[in-house]
């Protein structure tokens, strides 16, 4: 029978099949993090004599308000820290840490073929590695330490065919928005999506996990790009990751997992990228995006339209913004700083600006390569990584009706704070418009492809 | 098990977790006292619990629960004593966590829920799969045959514990899954 990427990856850790449809599902990865992790841990240390399976098979990384800003998550950053260090978990904490889901990459700890389960949805992520790595509740998270296994019923797949080639300013982000877009905010709900075609082969590393990012935000249960060269040559000489032999041999295992020529999917869709120009989200959930310039539609809903305040027809470009914010486990990699720094460049931001590195490491990559003071030069804000402004917890709230140009994944009613409005575009976009106070084009200051000069070099830690 | 309670009409589409309970109130670390946060995301939320404070079970539209993983939201929710969530359709993840605590998420077709949201009180029987609403009809519905179980006998990482052994047998035979 031939076989999708998913189920060669599904099919080879199924422990046992279970009733309706559902399979004990074995996880070789789990990665925990300070704001869903507790619940699970203390149960199993009150319930199950504090036993994990395989404290070698967890990562722990404090990200989501680290350092902590008061004390209820300064005992939340305890606990997930004192927990991993009785176990002897690996973990990443101030100083070293970053986005859980920029940290686990960087530092080699997902690969092709994997099952990864974390307690935030946008462990999505990692399928950019052909991994199959999905966002569970904390009962479920507890229970993938507690016995290495999830119970899972088996998703439909989706072979998602993107052709062409991304130009003309449009970026990894536009290609996520355009996909969530097409299918729907629900569209992709019990489906992976696997995505294949020319447009993902020549995708970096940082733009795949930038797509895979926002398959959860389709609905999917994830999604999953074919590891390639591409792949390997990130993975080769990491953190985690064997060396010489032993990692060709792994390579030698990896060239397996692309689909079969002939393998079947419940549907299938097929996009060109070549027309596709920068988009910007008008309203309250990420499938609400339309290209930068475009018109709001006119069939809009009516409750978004009003949370956002705005018209169906008018132009997002006549809006004034009150905030900008770079950053999110969806674009705070070193491309998307090169990206926003290509377009802030000698140029000043007009309204108040935050950027947040990925991890301490593209930090400090940053840093050596001077992009922190063409940030700083410009009138931003730079920061330490964490999750930041991105879920409205610590720094960077808005205010009722603030409204923010952002790089991140979500624009939900309340997201950065109850009663702010955000769009959600590229980082070039969040940068220009940072420049011109209102949602901006780059082209509009004369940059018309800021990725085209970047170059993704992967940052190691 | 039957589960018998006024109903919370929640006459929208697309609930997401930030809704349910904002992100400002995830800083604790236990699964106990998140019912005061509940809904405190929604616009016009916290008038809705007060107006149907007793309210067992609620009703929604398609897509409920999307977003975030987080847990809290099935957590404030059960504190507050909804025992099911009846929608058309559920995110993935809320989906799981509703059965890991208890809640029943019901899944009916979509032309029933306008009757539904006018109901002042359901009874939902797990056991048979139905729904009698208070004007007489029913309306079926199936649960998942094995995280019914979960919701009639409690106990997600109880069912893991008891597969622990199974696990290490399946490892063992098979070297390391990844190669
Ligand atoms: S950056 Fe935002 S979306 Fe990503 S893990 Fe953190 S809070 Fe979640």
């Amino acid at each position: 029978m031939p076989q999708s990427l998913f189920e060669k990856v599904w099919n080879a850790h199924v422990v046992e099949a279970l009733p309706g449809d559902n399979a004990l599902v074995f996880v070789d990865r789990v990665v925990a993090h300070e704001i869903t992790t507790p619940q699970g841990a203390l149960e199993i240390e009150r319930e199950y004599g504090d036993t994990l399976y395989d404290p070698g098979r967890i990562v722990a990384i404090n990200d989501h308000v680290s350092p902590a800003k008061d004390m209820e998550t300064a005992i939340q950053a305890k606990v997930l820290r004192d927990w991993a260090k009785r176990h002897k978990i690996a973990l990443f904490d101030i100083g070293q840490n970053g986005i859980c889901h920029v940290v686990t990459p960087e530092r080699g700890y997902v690969e092709p073929g994997m099952t990864l389960a974390c307690g935030d949805s946008h462990t999505c992520t990692l399928g950019a590695f052909g991994a199959f790595a999905l966002g569970v509740g904390s009962t479920a998270q507890g229970g993938a330490m507690l016995a290495q296994t999830l119970v899972l019923q088996r998703p439909k797949v989706m072979r998602v065919i993107v052709n062409g080639r991304l130009q003309g300013g449009a970026t990894a982000k536009d290609l996520a928005l355009h996909v969530i877009a097409t299918l729907g905010f629900k569209g992709g709900t019990g489906y992976v999506l696997e995505y294949a075609g020319s447009a993902i082969d020549a995708l970096s590393m940082d733009e795949r996990m930038t797509l895979c990012n926002m398959a959860i935000e389709a609905g999917a249960t994830t999604g999953m790009c074919p590891p390639d060269e591409t792949t390997f040559s990130y993975l080769r000489g990491r953190e985690n990751q064997p060396t010489g032999e032993d990692f060709e041999a792994k390579v030698a295992f990896w060239r397996t997992l692309r689909a079969d020529p002939d393998a079947t999917y419940d549907r299938e869709i097929t996009l060109d990228v070549d027309a596709l120009r920068p988009m910007v989200t008008w309203g309250t959930n990420p499938g609400e995006a339309i290209a930068l310039g475009a018109q709001i539609p006119a069939d809009a809903e009516a409750s978004s339209l009003k949370y956002m305040g705005v018209e169906a027809g008018s132009d997002l470009r006549e809006l004034e913004l009150d905030q900008a914010f770079i950053g999110s486990c969806t674009n705070s990699r070193l491309s998307d700083l090169r990206a926003a720094a290509e377009v802030l460049r000698g140029r000043t931001v007009t309204i108040p600006t935050i950027v947040t590195p990925g991890s301490q490491a593209v930090k400090r990559a940053a840093e050596r390569e001077g992009l922190h003071d063409i940030f700083q030069d410009a009138g931003c804000l730079w920061t330490h990584s964490s999750c930041g402004p991105c879920l409205g917890m610590s720094m960077g709230v808005l205010a009722p009706g603030g409204r923010c140009i952002s790089s991140t994944n979500r624009n939900f009613p309340g997201r950065m704070g109850t009663g702010g409005r955000v769009h959600l575009a590229s980082p070039a976009v969040v940068a220009a418009s940072a420049v011109l106070g209102r949602i901006a084009s780059p082209s509009e200051l004369g940059v018309v492809d800021a990725t085209a000069t970047v170059t993704a070099t992967e940052v190691r830690a | 098990m039957i589960i018998a309670g006024t109903v919370l009409p929640l006459d929208r589409a697309n609930v997401d977790t930030d809704q349910i309970i904002p992100a400002h109130n995830l800083t604790g670390i236990e699964k106990t006292g998140l019912g005061k946060h509940l809904f405190t995301g929604m616009t016009g939320g916290a008038e809705l619990l007060a107006r149907h404070s007793e309210a067992a079970i609620l009703v929604a539209r398609e897509n409920f629960g999307c977003g975030s993983s987080r847990e809290h939201a099935a957590w404030s929710l059960a504190d507050r004593g909804f025992r099911a969530v009846i929608a058309p359709s559920f995110a993935r993840i809320f989906y799981e966590n509703a059965y890991n605590n208890g809640i029943a998420p019901i899944v009916v077709d979509a032309t029933e829920i306008d009757a539904l949201l006018e109901s002042i009180f359901a009874s939902i029987d797990l056991e048979r799969e139905v729904i009698a609403r208070d004007d007489g009809g029913e309306v079926p519905f199936t649960l998942d045959p094995l995280r019914k179980q979960f919701l009639l006998s409690g106990g997600y990482m109880k069912f893991l514990a008891s597969k622990i052994e199974t696990v290490r047998a399946w490892e063992s035979a098979k070297g390391s899954p990844r190669a």
